[in-house]
């Protein structure tokens, strides 16, 4: 039961600092929104560009929460507090937050683009805000700042961006089981089962080099008592 | 009957050395409950290392740390997120250490109305004076009701009534039993501690004077 006070804390913590951010939630739905409306004139093909563009929004926040509190964490952690919670902390509420702009987004859209599965894309937006926020934090803790971070991010998301969906490098990217969620979302056929259990197992790896990592970052040594005198 | 003494610290033997450049060579320290110990020397000697070596913040290449009770750590820098508040930071940090929200607040708040903090505590860190964030800062330190202060110059931007009541809590928390260290460059204050350790110079700087 503590464990879970001090994850829902820092997720409302991390709420109220990102809120008060007003310049960067604004972008957090301008930079999706800009990636789908510059590719709109290609149809239903602008789809997978807004999703790579909540990828790159979703991942970007996930990553900056993570690398510019460092310090702040190391000290959380010597307070009492467990990597890990600080991690599903963020979890916590970075997830939601993605998945309620996926949300506005499949509105926006479905009314735009008429896309074959509704459902499917909106499956597919979600997906991709949700695999973001682990793949957030396994950059920010494979890498010392944010400008190797951010670089990082804008490799990966970029190359899965420019590579077709049937190279055999895009199916090792961590978005490829999204942008075929989304796909099927545009053409309305094939199972998302598939890419939506690789999508969960890669994740779950996504997540595990971040405790991994964050862990040894973080990691506070308690030493041993005194013998009193 | 002899006074028992009670170690909070105890460092034996601690080296550090960054890459090839040593920075603490075999430190030894002992610090006891109701000790004010003074930790001085030059830039780049070692001083916020080895406090952070004692905080458990950074491991030490050799050498072992002892300690007796809770610590509290007060970094140089405050460690504070620019756009939380101070009673954010309290329920956060009391969190940590075991405390409800009203607890870490009452706790909290009674800390920090020792510094003399201002009323308002709906400002965002960011927009606070940096004596404002240290005093926070410091309260943070103290939230667990530590034995063990370690304490990283905690008195930086504090105006000159609020460093002279630092120093007055300081002779109160030894009052109440808890060892205390600070690095400290104020030779003017040397007097108020119960012990100076001086740590030597960087190998860079050896052999200058």
């Amino acid at each position: 039961m503590t464990g879970v006070g001090r994850i829902v804390i820092m997720a409302e913590m991390h709420g109220r600092d990102l809120v008060r951010r007003h310049i960067a939630l604004g972008l957090l739905v301008a930079l999706p929104l800009s990636f789908y409306l510059a590719s709109a004139g290609k149809g239903r093909q602008s789809l997978p560009a807004g999703g790579v563009g909540m990828a790159f929004a979703v991942g970007g926040a996930a990553l900056f929460s993570a690398l510019s509190s460092l310090a702040v964490d190391q000290r959380l952690v010597l307070a009492g507090y467990r990597p890990i919670e600080l991690l599903l902390g963020r979890l916590m509420f970075l997830g939601p937050l993605g998945i309620v702009i996926a949300g506005l987004f499949t509105a926006l859209m479905t009314a735009l683009s008429d896309p074959a599965s509704p459902a499917a894309l909106l499956l597919g937006l979600v997906v991709v805000a949700v695999q973001a926020v682990p793949f957030g934090l396994a950059v920010a803790a494979l890498v010392p700042r944010e400008l190797e971070g951010t670089l990082l991010l804008i490799g990966v998301v970029g190359v899965q961006l420019a590579v077709g969906p049937e190279a055999v490098v895009a199916k090792l990217l961590p978005f490829y089981g999204p942008r075929r969620i989304i796909d099927i979302g545009v053409s309305g056929h094939g199972s998302v089962w598939g890419p939506l259990g690789q999508t969960a197992l890669y994740a779950i790896g996504l997540f595990v080099i971040a405790r991994v990592f964050v862990g040894a970052r973080l990691s506070v040594r308690r030493h041993g008592p005194t013998d009193g005198d | 009957m002899p006074a028992v003494t009670h170690r909070e610290l105890v460092v034996s033997g601690v080296s550090k050395a960054y890459g090839r450049t040593p920075i603490l060579d075999n430190v030894d320290l002992t610090v006891d409950a109701g000790e004010i110990v003074a930790l001085t020397g030059e830039n780049g000697a070692g001083k916020s290392t080895l406090l952070r070596i004692c905080a458990g913040l950074l491991r030490a290449d050799r050498g072992r740390v002892l300690v007796g009770n809770r610590i509290g750590y007060c970094p140089q820098e405050p460690a504070l997120f620019e756009l939380l508040t101070c009673d954010e930071h309290l329920m956060m940090f009391g969190r940590g250490v075991g405390l409800s929200r009203s607890e870490a607040l009452d706790r909290g708040h009674a800390l920090l109305a020792e510094f003399d903090f201002p009323i308002d505590r709906q400002v965002v860190t960011a927009d606070m004076s940096g004596g404002t964030r240290q005093k926070l800062n410091l309260a943070l330190a103290m939230l667990n009701d530590p034995g063990l202060l370690l304490l990283d110059e905690p008195y930086q931007g504090f105006d000159r009534g609020t460093y002279a009541n630092f120093w007055d809590h300081c002779q109160r928390w030894r009052e109440q039993g808890r060892a205390i260290v600070v690095v400290t460059h104020m030779l003017a204050e040397l007097t108020r501690v119960d012990r100076v350790v001086e740590l030597p110079a960087h190998p860079s700087h050896r052999g200058r004077h």
